[in-house]
């Protein structure tokens, strides 16, 4: 990964650029269960972190692991969607909390057994985003720090992770 | 790690066009702006005078002008411009694109948009955090400066003026019909709040410092409020300041008028911190500002402590909850705890040093 900063190594890492088709079949296998409520953007999230999760052979993420997610898109495309049934005055409960990308986040706390110090974090380059998330890490004295760039494009999706720990 | 302090600050709100207009408000007792957008029953304490621009370009132009007068009010705009600049929001720049449903660029686009007005030269991160997006904003600003990698940050909290929010809260029931009353015995919800703040933020000693704190998600919840996780944030914010629960003076509360949360934050409060801090409250003058809270509400704090004034509660506190809330301090506060929690188990501390408080 570019931006990696000492004393964190890459333990484990997942890249789906794009998923295999059958990626939301995957993440209800690795889960147990189909998540509810989550839009595409959070799924794709979700998938990653698992996959990545899996390589590192963790089945939960640690509690005093922290979280960056970066992302260009973010949950763009429901927050379009989303406005689109504002416009026409269609209720949009699941909606609207689909497009908050902090759901994400939250869906690791239910799926993985989290709680821990995370956020999103968005920069042109994310190498910038991931040295910020590194040093942020390291002074909140975390075990381990996943990294996630997640995009949903349209019909391109990609989620890639990264598992460090201090090397 | 060396110390963080607040430069200047900067608001646009309800309350007025900027900090000294606000304390006016609050001194004056003058209810703040609430107004509905068009086609809405809910209440919103609305930034602008008026309807909301009717097209893109001059919504655009409209927020444009405010967030420069914002940062030119907490005098970033006087510096180099070259620091880290964190542009933290919930809806972005929503409000013009809902208008068109036109969409162009990523989400990042708008930060860089923002760079643009204010002739930024810094790197630009996006904080899209829901509600503690400001919070999150600020801590990173603060790790930057205090290891030295810079020495100046910006922070802008953006709330800006946009029908999506509303709809999608209402759409949640979250709304009260009327005004918020946090801890409130007839509290029905939260009330948007529209606002822009800036957060100049630096190595160089001023009246407040910024010691410590800590934004925790815990997801069993994902659109309401825990006490395990606002607890642990609380501990870490303290720990990181380097104090105790008995040294905090003032809680600011997250509090927004809800049946539950409110409860879970004051009988946590009232466990961890006793009797001895004075509880406040801003959501009655802002209104929620979401993602720009935390830099909303702590440029009103600091510009409340700095005026001795402070916001009258008209309401009545529940009193098993919140008996003292709005009983606000009688001389200035050494150590304050603002609190803060939001969509996606989102719980954030923070605390502050008032320096001229003894």
């Amino acid at each position: 990964m570019d931006g990696l900063e000492a004393p964190w190594r890459v333990a484990a890492q997942s890249c789906a650029a794009p998923p295999t088709p059958l990626w939301r079949e995957d993440l209800a296998k690795l889960l147990g269960a189909r998540p509810r409520r989550l839009g595409t953007w959070a799924e794709l999230g979700l998938y990653g972190a698992c996959t990545c999760l899996q390589a590192a052979g963790l089945g939960v993420l640690p509690s005093q692991a922290m979280v960056c997610v970066a992302s260009l898109s973010g949950s763009e495309s429901a927050t379009h969607a989303t406005a689109e049934q504002c416009r026409d005055g269609l209720p949009l409960p699941f909606g609207f909390l689909q497009s908050q990308s902090s759901q994400l986040l939250a869906a690791f706390g239910q799926w993985l057994q989290w709680e821990g110090e995370g956020g999103f974090l968005a920069h042109r380059d994310p190498a910038c985003a991931w040295r910020l998330a590194q040093r942020e890490a390291l002074q909140a004295q975390a075990s381990g720090v996943l990294l996630g760039q997640v995009e949903e494009s349209g019909v391109h999706l990609s989620t890639q992770w990264w598992w460090l720990v201090r090397g | 790690m060396r110390p963080t302090y607040l430069q200047g600050a900067g608001l646009a709100s309800a309350l007025g066009p900027d900090r000294t207009a606000a304390v006016h408000s609050l001194r004056t007792d003058v209810l703040p702006h609430m107004h509905r957008h068009v086609g809405f029953d809910w209440p919103v304490h609305t930034l602008w005078d008026g309807e909301m621009p009717v097209s893109e370009e001059a919504w655009l132009a409209r927020a444009r002008e405010t967030v420069r007068a914002v940062a030119r009010e907490s005098g970033a705009l006087d510096t180099a411009r070259s620091g880290p600049l964190f542009v933290a929001s919930s809806s972005r720049d929503i409000g013009a694109r809902e208008q068109t449903l036109a969409w162009h660029g990523d989400t990042h686009a708008f930060s860089e948009r923002v760079v643009q007005w204010l002739d930024w030269r810094g790197p630009v991160f996006s904080v899209f955090n829901a509600c503690t997006s400001a919070v999150q904003a600020l801590l990173s600003a603060q790790r930057c400066i205090g290891a030295g990698e810079c020495e100046e940050a910006l922070v802008l909290g953006l709330e800006l003026p946009n029908r999506y929010t509303v709809a999608g809260l209402a759409s949640m029931q979250l709304l009260a019909p009327g005004r918020a009353q946090p801890c409130g015995t007839a509290r029905a919800g939260l009330v948007v709040g529209e606002a822009v703040a800036a957060l100049h933020v630096g190595a160089a000693p001023a009246r407040w410092r910024i010691d410590g704190g800590a934004c925790v998600v815990g997801g069993s919840n994902p659109a309401g409020l825990e006490s395990q996780s606002l607890s642990r944030a609380l501990d870490l914010a303290l720990a990181r300041s380097g104090l105790d629960a008995s040294d905090i003076g003032l809680v600011k509360m997250h509090a927004v008028g809800s049946g539950v949360n409110d409860a879970l934050e004051a009988v946590l409060l009232a466990e961890r911190l006793g009797s001895h801090a004075s509880w406040i409250t801003l959501k009655p003058s802002l209104g929620h500002t979401l993602g720009a809270a935390g830099a909303a509400e702590f440029a009103l704090l600091a510009a409340c402590q700095e005026a001795g004034v402070w916001p009258r509660l008209h309401y009545r506190p529940d009193p098993a909850l919140a008996p003292r809330l709005g009983q606000v301090p009688t001389s200035a506060v050494k150590h304050l705890l603002l609190l803060f929690a939001g969509f996606g188990g989102g719980h954030a501390a923070l605390v502050a040093t008032d320096q001229e408080a003894r």
